[in-house]
């Protein structure tokens, strides 16, 4: 079955292209897979409250991005991942394990300057995707 | 309020990251020690106390580091908790000493970011001019923006991918290398410089500067008095400080059953020839008296003696990253110690918040922010008023608090683990001696230190930040154990419930799970 992979912040961003993604998935009869990537930096220590927090915020943002979904496509198959790694990496990796067809991020209107500089994930994913890239803007209508 | 659950569960929720390779393993374990900005630091206070035998001091100092470290390894396996300190001392000792664990590891980085930001903000305008590196109004803005900027980073959760590590470390490395190597080749030859000296009591002198000789016999502590030895360890221990974390706190590298202890051996390794050939560089090329007199910025007053201007150039730059890699690792430890109090109801709440963008804790951020800040700039008002070097006693005072809480945590080990100690010779050798030698001599290194100063009247800049904010901790701390019951009552880990940290299941009840009066 054909899958797509959408990348979800934990601040809720990427909803919009979560909703596309679906919209597509929906019309392929294709599996929504939902990413949350988050990976503490690697200096200093890491472990206990830290992960279990960020992975709570994780389970949120995500449960409320396929409660929507569900509601507009009751039928459609949505997973979700979480993966301990940079959100660029997680989306790559989930999309070459599920041989996706499409990654679908959010883009939260930064110019190109600021998102070669601060580490745009859209800027980054585009140029590194092993497969095509749909930029959904994060405050997009989907309906 | 979620409460520790085993992160085995955790794994099982999501995939696990990239396993990191041998090299990365060790350029975090190195660049998180920060050598450049360590030497810059801590050689000139060091050097004042030891002399020519400074390169002792450094290597000795390493020796109850690395023994706290087996400590850090065998707990980080009972509870790989980001509250390092603060978890174990509660499972060891109870809540209020582990309480006071957290605090000394919170104090400790909280004393030491006027230091960098000093070093930083000196250096940034070293690179440009030396006359306007006197001014302290210019430095001490460089400095709190440098503060604001590392909070900054440390908020947007920005890291520097392994290969700008690599890079950045590898030209600290060969830098400071090159340093070491012209510094001892000229020493060999012989050089004299005069320069004017400003004494305490503002007479300006003419001193001449002659270089030594270097000799096998700086390695050992022979004519260097007991105080000396004490003073100048306490000023060492900084150097090491942060090796233990990276190295034995690293689960990333777990799938390889090798890399973590060869990470270990090598960046040990690289570490102390690294400040080996350096501090017998330093206090070769115009002798220990020029070093301890330019203790305020040791390595630029060396380098311009050593180095022609564009590796002096370099050398500055190396001090600056690296003191900007130490800055981090300075501020990530202490604000993951206050989220780690914040989520098991030590401290308010807030301090566990995680903003849900950036994944990383805003409050303990920005809080620890605002706090160095006023640390600092206190500092500077007091040490420019009362004319006192305030960078070497904030390494000194940094060099008590991190002899208190790495001296409990060795202890903690101990107390922790009693049920396995005795149960084989490895047991006993790391879970036991080295533990409690190291645990022994920092705690021994503090109370002899604040001894040795009250009695010689010595060091108030040194007293009151390294005790005074410690002992701050015990009025707090009695506040919070009247406000937050729960946590208060929590009682440590039962020996017999502590499983055998050799073998798979290592992994403790989470924090909490034994109370009081059940």
């Amino acid at each position: 079955m054909a899958v797509l992979v959408a990348g979800i912040g934990g601040d809720g961003s990427g909803a919009a292209a979560a909703r596309t993604a679906a919209r597509v998935a929906n019309l392929m009869g294709a599996t929504l897979v939902l990413v949350f990537g988050y990976d503490p930096t690697r200096l200093g220590p890491r472990g206990g409250p830290l992960e279990e927090e960020i992975l709570a915020i994780g389970e949120r943002a995500i449960d409320e991005v396929k409660a929507e979904i569900l509601g507009l496509y009751p039928d459609l198959d949505i997973e979700s991942e979480f993966v301990q790694d940079r959100a660029v990496e997680a989306l790559i990796r989930v999309a070459q394990a599920r041989h996706a067809e499409v990654i679908a991020v959010g883009h939260g209107g930064e110019g190109p300057m600021r998102g070669a500089l601060l580490g745009s994930i859209t800027y980054e994913m585009v140029h590194r995707a092993p497969v095509p890239v749909l930029v959904v803007p994060d405050e997009a209508e989907t309906e | 309020m979620s409460i520790a659950a085993p992160p085995s569960t955790m794994a099982d929720k999501g995939l696990k990251g990239g396993s990191l390779g041998l090299v990365a393993v060790i350029v975090i374990g190195v660049a998180s020690t920060a050598p450049g900005y360590s030497l810059a630091a801590g050689i000139g206070g060091i050097a004042a106390k030891a002399k020519e035998h400074s390169p002792f001091i450094m290597l000795f100092a390493f020796v109850p580091m690395a023994c706290i470290a087996a400590s850090f390894y065998y707990l980080n396996k009972a509870d790989p908790d980001c509250g390092t300190n603060f978890t174990w001392g509660v499972r060891a000792f109870g809540p209020k000493a582990g309480w006071i664990a957290g605090w000394g590891c919170i104090v400790a980085d909280l004393v030491i970011m006027p230091n960098l930001a000093g070093v930083s903000g000196q250096y940034l305008v070293l690179l440009f001019s030396e006359k306007a590196a006197q001014n302290i109004y210019l430095t001490t803005t460089i400095g709190v923006l440098f503060i604001i900027a590392m909070c900054w980073i440390c908020w947007k959760g920005i890291e520097l991918s392994a290969r700008s590590q690599v890079v950045l470390l590898g030209t600290e490395m060969l830098i400071l290398t090159i340093f070491a190597v012209v510094s001892l080749s000229k020493a060999f030859k012989g050089i004299t410089k005069i320069a004017d000296v400003t004494g305490d009591d503002g007479v300006v002198t003419a001193t001449t500067y002659q270089s030594m000789k270097p000799s096998l016999s700086w390695l050992s502590p022979k004519g260097v008095s007991t105080s000396d030895i004490i003073a100048g360890l306490v000023l060492a221990v900084f150097i090491y400080w942060g090796w233990d974390t990276c190295v034995s706190v690293n689960e990333e590298a777990k799938d390889s059953a090798t890399t973590p202890g060869r990470a270990a051996v090598l960046s040990t390794v690289i570490l102390l020839v690294i400040y080996l050939i350096t501090a017998f560089g330093a206090v070769a090329l115009l002798g220990p008296n020029f070093v301890s007199d330019n203790s305020g910025d040791a390595i630029y007053a060396l380098g311009k003696v050593a180095l022609p201007s564009f590796l002096l150039k370099l050398l500055i730059i190396a001090v600056l990253t690296s003191a900007a890699a130490s800055c981090q690792t300075t501020i990530l430890p202490a604000t993951r110690t206050m989220l780690s109090m914040g989520s098991h109801g030590a401290v308010p709440e807030k301090f566990a918040r995680i903003d849900p963008r950036r994944l990383t804790p805003d409050f303990s951020t920005w809080f620890f922010g605002v706090g160095s800040i006023a640390w600092y700039l206190l500092l500077v008002i007091v040490s420019h008023n009362t004319n006192t070097d305030l960078y070497s006693s904030s390494i000194g005072a940094v060099g008590l608090a991190i002899a208190v809480y790495y001296g409990l945590s060795g202890i903690s080990c101990i107390v922790f683990f009693r049920r396995w100690v005795l149960k084989s010779a490895k047991n006993f050798l790391l879970m036991g001696v080295l533990p409690g030698f190291g645990g022994v001599v920092l705690l021994y290194v503090f109370v002899r230190t604040v001894f040795d100063n009250v009695k010689a009247d010595g060091d108030h800049v040194l007293l009151i930040t390294g005790t005074g904010l410690l002992l701050a901790g015990v009025p707090i701390m009695l506040v919070c154990a009247a406000k937050y019951k729960k946590f208060f009552s929590y009682r440590p880990d039962p020996v017999e419930t502590v499983k055998d940290p050799n073998s798979n299941d290592t992994l403790a009840a989470p924090l909490g799970t034994y109370v009081k009066g059940r």
